[in-house]
């Protein structure tokens, strides 16, 4: 498996180091005559058609291999396992899909959900970016109509594997936009099989970042393009691709501020010209007008703070461009006047601004939005919202992490206003995703661009003289090649390839040898990264988290298929509308498997409920009952991993249920408490009593105690922990066990009904006399009021 | 006093019902003469009581006044602290601030402490119920004896009534110094509750303005040359900068504060790296970064090496150089990622 994997990508890199020769030597030769490019030349190449088409002939094969390698390489957990969802998000995607193809589109986006939040319920329609849905539905929709039949489950899971490869052609595109062909098959390449970015969409990863990447990327290239031409008719394309990203993923905002800030760069570098005015102007009306459409965004993009950049650069770019207009209808001296006064009202009005905003302490909001995250539990306690550590960025990009700056280098040498977009572009996510590790999705692409245009600009000058001689047609074709993609912004750029041309006699100089020996060793480099890029998908990257997988001395292979034993236990054994109490996390598998309602789940958009839930988790049993109660819960759903030593369980992820209960309730819940007074969280004999005694410890450890895993290790001894636990001896008095899965991976408890009426004691009986009657009712009102179910 | 009041209160409230149930005017006059008797004994003790503590609380307020968290020495404390008549809490943080005791620590703890006592002094529910005080180790060493303590920051809570707790200690090492962590402590364990407001950090503002103003009167001073603005290199140079500063995780580095290195305390031998691939050292970070800057400046070099004009001999040099640093220092980077990221198989060069 791994071997076909492996043979895949390489001969895919050997293709495209090959063709990155082919197209680089041929802009190495032919810049000097696109130089000097004018018609005669023109009507030369295209007389010469025949090289031309042998060219977008090797180009298309790149691409369909670099698409078939990311397809391919993409489906490690299709193989292993099954096709499956993964995960705990695309549970919900799917489920939410699901409904869209079962009962349309319009009521799907009035879908009130009545299975989630109980009691609260929540609005499906309106708090889904509903593009990755309805992008899955009108896929299967088509499928069906050309009579394919295929289930829902196979197209989502499928999804994101196929829109790699648009992805790739779409990083193509706005590479051969910013920097040449060849750098473009590589980028093409390079994304294709980048774990940073297959992270995110492997088979059965049915989530919004892996269309939205693509929509990203090809957002950029048109916008790229417009800036270019000037024609509104790109830049409405941008928008339209601008919108389907707004219904893909949130992550729109970065569209929303890099495109203005792009602007404004190109402002202050006095680029401007009538291009970027007709660019900008068109997208930001239409993608406004456009991203109002989706329910979810609504009117945040006149309201909020992060859009209000866009709206700024707007209005600047209007009056630079009314200034221009003046400029060339005034006599200087009126101007200048004009310019005084409209400048100094201008800053007036900022400073103004900024004095309110100063007041009022939004400001400083504004400034240090990036830290809000570290200081709520909520967001905390997500592993993706943590920053990021070198080996991440190295283990995401491997030998790309490395070689990127020097492309950034080499674009802004050689700058244009494209490249201004893309040294913004990296310089802006490569920010985002040292504070986030999940935005190293967002500096992925960039990092593809530029290492490509790094890699090809080595290979352009390492592989190309020997070609030179060899192959006298390649030379004239790209000329053809390069007026096409350049139009006349190649200008800077060019005088940097006269200089290259004029060296071309002493180029020679440097040997054969040494530049075989450089180009051996590039090659090599970029072999490594594929054979990294394949292990890091086949290992870290390629476990749907439903089903788990391990792996036994001789190297056979057990599944554990706990996760999915439950939820159809919950499925065929509960009352249809009865209510599953669990931790957050597993919402969305809950209501996606096992079909029944939940309290909580991964769209944590109530904080206080989850801190109900955390409470009711961490107090001792019979506060919490009076929680399940109040609730209506009917199960309690619990993972447990000290059997088989999994550690993503409940008890590790415990403290964060202390935290985010104590945040709303600090009177009542302690995160001090649970800490054995060294500071240690500890489940076994030293622990705290409060932990030994709260909910989630009886009901992880219920029974366990009884249970030796092996004859080295005391009866109840934690895998997962590595230690004994320190309360064997459970009882659950308002609890009792329904289902526990094969290794013990989940635990579902039944919350018992109240008793019949507790049986009275005599004496209250016995005493009842004329004098006690006052109080006798009392009692019995007092009864009546705590439970109010009891009477009905 | 208040106390006492509230005692002979209690009284009188448990006398009322002895008098409609029992009816005796013996009683009466006897449970009267209880009053009286607790009236009228303790009355000198209780005046001389009285005034001692308004003496007391009139100091506290009076140093509170001037400096928000009061210094203590080993006789303050035992007349403030321990000695009995005290209707306030006292928060008294246990510290070592003098230079030659090297308590970095202490410093920050300190800071906050005084953001603390700051909120709640210039707050408008301040009231004398609750006092902020420090005992420094070189002033009241015997305090410390007395407490038997041997660490220092200490945080400790001394209620109006009764000794100090368990949970009057601050838990430090779970809970962490920060002033909001601290305010919360004092909530619970005083009913006093302070919003921490920090004083705006002028410094950064600060900087940045004469940045600001250093940038702008270079480019007034060079007003007829502004070429350099134009520089490309200088730019390109910043840019990379930036992009190598934020993939070495310098981010992390700041949020998390990592120490710099670690040092064994029982070989003596430093370590630079970091185990473990969740976590890592500054001095880690450091390294990584100046081996991404040596592989990025082996490509420049690649392609300076095949087109810049110079003589033939020294671009060849350039360009042998080169391709060594990139391959050299990836190799590096990968052997240093290898030995963290456990089980990762591959190696280049040297393992």
């Amino acid at each position: 498996m791994a071997e076909h994997h492996g043979s895949v990508s390489d001969s895919k890199h050997k293709a495209s180091a090959a063709n990155v020769g082919a197209s680089f030597s041929g802009n190495g030769r032919t810049s000097p005559v696109a130089n000097v490019s004018s018609g005669a030349e023109r009507a030369l190449s295209t007389g010469l058609a025949q090289p031309a088409g042998w060219q977008s002939l090797l180009s298309f094969t790149i691409l369909f291999l670099a698409w078939l390698a990311g397809f391919s390489a993409r489906l490690f957990a299709v193989i292993r396992f099954e096709s499956i969802i993964h995960e705990f998000d695309p549970w919900f995607n799917y489920r939410s899909t699901h409904h869209l193809t079962i009962n349309g589109f319009y009521e799907f986006l009035n879908w009130f959900d009545d299975r989630a939040w109980y009691p609260l319920g929540r609005i499906v329609g309106g708090t889904v970016y509903p593009g990755l849905m309805v992008t899955a539905g009108l896929i299967h929709y088509v499928l069906n109509l050309l009579h394919v039949t295929v289930h829902i489950r196979d197209v989502c899971v499928f999804l994101a594997p196929v829109f790699s490869g648009l992805t790739s052609i779409s990083t193509f595109l706005l590479t051969r936009e910013l920097w040449n062909q060849g750098a473009g098959l590589l980028a093409a390449c390079f994304i294709a099989i980048v774990p940073g970015y297959i992270s995110r969409s492997v088979a059965g990863s049915f989530d919004n970042e892996g269309i939205a990447i693509f929509a990203l990327q090809f957002t950029y290239y048109l916008w790229v393009k417009s800036v270019k031409t000037g024609s509104v008719f790109w830049a409405i394309g941008c928008c339209l691709s601008y919108f389907y990203m707004v219904s893909a993923w949130g992550g729109y905002v970065f569209i929303i501020n890099l495109i203005p800030l792009h602007v404004f760069v190109l402002l202050l570098m006095q680029r401007y010209s009538r291009r970027v005015y007709i660019a900008y102007s068109t997208f930001y009306i239409v993608g406004l007008v456009l991203s109002m459409q989706i329910p979810f965004v609504g009117f945040q993009p006149i309201r909020t703070s992060e859009h209000m950049a866009a709206a700024g650069v707007f209005a600047l770019l209007q009056a630079y461009a009314f200034l221009q207009y003046l400029k060339d209808r005034l006599t200087k001296q009126e101007f200048q006047t004009l310019f005084f006064l409209g400048v100094s009202l201008a800053a007036g009005a900022v400073f103004l601004t900024v004095i309110y905003l100063t007041y009022t302490g939004d400001i400083f909001r504004l400034l240090y939005t990036c830290y809000i995250p570290i200081h709520i539990p909520i967001i905390a306690s997500v592993s993706e919202h943590q920053p990021t550590t070198w080996v991440s960025f190295f283990f995401d990009l491997h030998i790309l992490v490395c070689t990127f700056p020097a492309g950034l280098w080499f674009c802004i040498k050689n700058i244009n206003d494209e490249r201004v977009f893309v040294a913004l572009y990296a310089i802006s996510a490569v920010y985002f995703a040292g504070v986030m590790v999940r935005l190293m999705l967002t500096l992925t692409p960039v990092v593809c661009m530029l290492s490509a245009v790094a890699f090809s600009s080595v290979f352009q000058h390492y592989l190309g003289d020997d070609m030179k001689r060899e192959i006298p047609a390649v030379e004239d074709n790209s000329d053809d090649d390069d007026k096409r993609n350049s139009g006349n912004l190649y200008d800077k750029a060019g005088k940097v390839r006269k200089h290259v041309s004029e060296q071309d006699k002493a180029e020679e100089g440097l040997g054969p040898n040494i530049k075989s020996i450089v180009t051996m060793l590039m090659l090599m480099l970029l072999m490594m990264f594929a054979v990294h890029c394949t292990w890091v998908t086949s290992n870290a990257y390629s476990s749907p988290s439903v089903v788990l997988a391990s792996y036994n001395n001789d190297g056979s292979r057990n599944i554990l298929d706990d996760f999915r034993e439950a939820y159809y236990w919950l499925r065929q054994n509960t009352d249809e509308h009865a209510r599953v109490m669990s931790w957050w996390d597993y919402g969305y598998q809950i209501a996606g498997m096992a079909n029944r309602t939940t309290l909580v789940d991964n769209n944590t958009w109530n904080n206080s409920h989850i801190a109900l839930v955390g409470k009711a988790m961490s107090s001792n049993e019979s506060a919490a009952y009076e929680i399940m109660r109040s609730l209506d819960v009917d199960y309690v759903l619990i993972i447990f991993g000290g059997v088989i030593g999994y550690s993503g369980d409940d008890i590790n992820k415990f403290l964060w249920m202390v935290r985010i209960a104590e945040g709303e309730h600090p009177k009542d819940i302690r995160e001090s408490d649970y800490f054995t007074p060294q500071g240690e969280f500890r489940v076994d004999k030293a622990g705290s009593p409060i932990l030994l005694n709260c909910l989630m410890y009886k009901m992880s450890y219920y029974r366990f105690g009884e249970m030796q895993l092996d004859f080295r290790t005391p009866p109840g001894f934690d895998r997962t922990r590595n230690a004994e636990i320190g309360n064997k001896d459970i009882k659950l008095k308002h609890l009792e066990e329904a289902f526990t899965s094969e290794h013990w991976l989940v635990r579902i408890y039944k919350v018992k009904k109240e008793e019949n009426r507790a049986p009275l004691d005599h004496s209250p009986r016995s005493t009842i006399t004329n004098k006690q009657k006052y109080t006798s009712k009392k009692v019995w009102f007092a009864l009546r009021c705590d439970h109010p179910l009891w009477v009905v | 006093m208040l106390q006492r009041i509230l005692q002979s209160v209690a009284v009188d409230r448990r006398i009322v019902p002895l008098l409609k149930r029992k009816k005796m005017y013996l009683k009466v006059l006897y449970s009267l003469l209880l009053v009286l008797i607790f009236y009228g004994i303790p009355s000198t003790g209780q005046k001389k009581k009285e005034t001692l503590l308004s003496e007391k609380v009139g100091q506290l307020m009076d140093w509170t006044g001037k400096r928000s968290v009061i210094r203590m020495n080993g006789e303050k404390f035992r007349r403030f602290v321990k000695a009995p008549p005290r209707n306030y809490s006292v928060i008294i943080m246990f510290t070592a601030l003098q230079p030659q005791r090297q308590c970095g620590v202490c410093k920050q703890a300190d800071e906050e402490y005084q953001i603390l006592a700051n909120s709640w002094r210039y707050s408008n529910a301040f009231t004398n119920r609750v006092f902020f005080a420090t005992v420094d180790f070189d002033e009241g060493s015997d305090v410390f004896q007395m407490l038997n303590m041997n660490s220092a920051p200490t945080f400790i809570h001394f209620p109006a009534k009764g000794k100090p707790k368990k949970s009057d200690t601050y838990e430090l090492q779970v809970r962490g110094f920060a002033a909001e962590q601290l305010a919360r402590w004092v909530g619970d364990r005083t009913d006093v509750q302070i919003r921490v407001i920090r004083p705006p950090n002028y410094a950064g503002p600060l900087m940045l303005g004469f940045l600001l103003a250093v940038i702008g009167g270079l480019a007034y001073l060079r007003r007829n040359n502004l070429e350099f603005l134009y520089n490309r290199n200088v730019w390109a140079f910043s840019a990379l900068c930036f992009c190598l500063i934020m993939t070495s995780g310098q981010m992390w580095n700041h949020i998390r504060g990592p120490p710099y290195a670690h040092k064994n305390p029982n070989t003596g031998q430093v370590s630079y790296i970091h185990g473990s691939s969740q976590a890592q050292f500054v001095a880690e970070t450091h390294i990584v970064l100046l081996f991404n800057c040596a592989v990025t400046l082996g490509m420049v070099l690649l392609h300076e090496a095949a087109t810049s004009d110079m003589d033939i001999g020294k671009r060849k040099i350039m360009c042998i150089g080169g391709i060594c640093l990139v391959m050299l220092f990836f190799s590096w980077l990968l052997s240093i990622f290898r030995a963290k990221y456990h089980g990762y198989p591959y190696s280049f060069l040297m393992s």
